[in-house]
């Protein structure tokens, strides 16, 4: 309390203890470093071991399990290099899985960014009428993704809302959207999408109102067009919120599980198959090793598109 | 003066467009899906079989919710949610915020090689098995306890991230005062860092909660049994446990009630939440 009144007062309060090695008191030779590391670290300490406990070791140890054989039927583990992954791709698990977590992943990183954008565009000033089209495009963002899906395979259904709108164009129209080898896994990623959009349109809303109105008002006087603007000023300047954008979208729909479970469980026959749905089946039937692999191939996909993501989006960042 | 009338005129036109485009995508967006769940869930079974926007023949309110409580586990499901999403939050924040300073205000190496770890683990996936097992060993596995670590565990990073760089935009000065006056470390932090660091924490906090509260894949692979199940494993196995495909009528009463507890904060403090999430610095 002592301190924040100063702060507000702005006088000092009478005080007299004092801590050897305190953020500004002279150091006593060697001791200044070594005590502020001390209680720094301290204070880190609980969050630090926590993500290491729950995140690191747990990473480092499933890139090592994906090269053992390590099954729920024998107390065993041992070392048999590439065997996971060869018998996964011979299973036609591994290819599969991970052309269609990809293909998953660019559809609704794709949908979301493009979707979030327009809104963003269209919402962007903090009116009242904007707030209210915020909050509405913001709910899907607190259902479940399993809440979403169950949902969405209602409205998708072949007797539902969707088809009877066609059919209001297309006399008769019937058509399984979730339920065809071509369209499940488009569709499953547009739910995706779907759920996430009012959240990445709040970051970008937060990215276009750090561009300085100067800037703006400056190109308006030069005439440019609306377009121009977004494309020459707004849309450099808006980097960092679309390399947060793109890189957490993508990296994010790596991992989609709910979704898939509360619609096409993988199916029909293996379309909707992403890996984490791959490392579920494994690890239900006791192969924890090919579980590992599988989930490792995850880490994989994240290490080799995020990083030169990353590197590439940062490059093309200006700063004002 | 001509050009000037045309240009308001023309900026009215495009105004009112605008909104208008804007109702016509928010009714399949938002409307069309909250208005289905609802009126699903009124409906009988056979009713709800053809999924249609229509109001139901026969009104089955009270059985289909009756059912929620009763077949649903849903007072399990929301003890356990509120069990788990509350401790969660709150040390993702404590925790997250007190190791944010040491990592905005320290040059240590080792603390900088921490913080890159920290926010490697917002975009690496979890390693699900050896969690499992993680937990298995050390006697957490199938308890609220593990899971509760496991969550904190993996949704610190964003916290700390965040959070850092916030800290970092603040001048230190205040900080160096409360010191002079001879205030503990741990008071500059509660009365000096907490007060500033508020906006984020409460923009980190309606992530967290709306990330824990909706988490399937962790409660899947690490809670086993009725009596553990938070409201999305509660809901996905009363969506599962009908020999006889989805019962829609029940699955949206369900879905409805396990998403009543967000929605109903979300209305109440949807100003705050939507500026807090814009204003918060979500791009760091």
């Amino acid at each position: 309390m002592h301190a924040t009144e100063a702060i507000v007062t702005g006088k000092p309060v009478a005080r007299t203890r004092r801590r050897a090695g305190g953020l500004i008191s002279p150091p006593a030779r060697g001791q200044r470093d070594g005590r502020r590391i001390s209680y720094r670290l301290w204070f880190a300490l609980p969050a630090i071991a926590l993500t290491v406990f729950f995140f690191g070791l747990p990473f480092i140890a499933n890139a090592f399990l994906s090269f053992t054989k390590w099954t729920g039927f024998s107390s065993t583990i041992s070392f048999n290099g590439l065997d996971n992954f060869i018998s996964l791709s011979k299973l036609g698990i591994l290819g599969h899985a991970t052309y269609v977590t990809v293909v998953y992943a660019v559809i609704t990183m794709l949908a979301q960014n493009v979707v979030a954008l327009m809104m963003a565009k269209a919402l962007q000033s903090s009116n009242r009428l904007n707030t209210f089209y915020r909050s509405l495009f913001f709910a899907p963002v607190l259902f479940s993704p399993l809440a979403a899906g169950y949902i969405w395979s209602a409205m998708l259904a072949p007797a539902g809302p969707i088809n009877g709108f066609i059919g209001l164009f297309v006399p008769g129209f019937h058509f399984a959207w979730l339920g065809e080898q071509s369209t499940a896994l488009i569709m499953v990623a547009l739910i995706d999408a779907w759920k996430w959009s009012g959240l990445v349109t709040l970051v970008y809303i937060s990215g276009l109102n750090t561009i300085s109105r100067s800037v703006i008002e400056a190109a308006v006087l030069d005439g440019a067009s609306a377009w121009r603007r977004f494309r020459s000023i707004e849309m450099p300047l808006l980097a960092p919120a679309f390399t947060f954008n793109v890189v957490l979208t993508l990296v994010g729909s790596f991992s989609a599980l709910d979704i898939i479970f509360s619609t096409t469980k993988g199916g029909p026959g293996d379309a909707t198959e992403v890996l984490n749905f791959a490392v579920y089946n494994q690890y239900g039937q006791g192969l924890f090793g090919t579980s590992s692999a599988l989930s490792f191939m995850i880490a994989i996909l994240v290490m080799i598109t995020a990083v030169p993501l990353i590197w590439y989006l940062r490059k093309r960042e200006v700063h004002e | 003066m001509s050009s000037t009338t045309w240009v308001t005129r023309n900026g009215r036109a495009t105004t009112v467009t605008k909104y208008v485009i804007l109702t016509v995508v928010a009714i399949p967006w938002t409307l069309l899906p909250l208005w289905m769940l609802v009126v699903n869930s009124f409906k009988t079974e056979s009713d709800a079989a053809v999924p249609s926007i229509a109001l139901p023949e026969t009104w089955n309110i009270v059985e289909n919710y009756t059912t929620v409580f009763t077949d649903g586990d849903y007072l399990i499901g929301l003890r356990n949610s509120l069990m788990v999403s509350v401790p969660t939050v709150l040390a993702v924040l404590l925790l997250g915020s007190m190791a944010a300073w040491s990592f905005a205000r320290s040059r240590s190496r080792s603390l900088r090689f921490f913080y890159y770890v920290m926010a490697l683990s917002i975009i690496l996936p979890p390693a699900i098995v050896p969690t499992v097992v993680l937990l298995t060993r050390t006697g957490l596995t199938s308890t609220v306890a593990g899971y509760i670590l496991a969550l904190v565990g993996t949704r610190l990073g964003v916290m700390v991230f965040l959070a850092t760089g916030y800290i970092r935009t603040l001048p230190i000065d205040y900080e160096e005062a409360a010191q002079i006056d001879g205030a503990s470390r741990w008071q500059v932090y509660r009365h000096v860092i907490v007060p500033l660091m508020a906006p984020i924490l409460f923009t980190v906090a309606v992530m967290t909660v709306i990330n824990v509260w909706n988490d399937f894949f962790f409660a899947l692979y690490m809670l086993k049994g009725a009596g553990n199940a938070t409201l999305p494993l509660t809901l996905y196995n009363f969506a599962n446990s009908s020999q006889y495909g989805v019962r829609r009528n029940l699955v949206f009463a369900h879905v409805l009630m396990t998403s009543l507890p967000l929605l109903v904060a979300y209305i109440v403090l949807q100003r705050k939440v939507l500026s807090g999430l814009t204003d918060g610095g979500v791009t760091g």
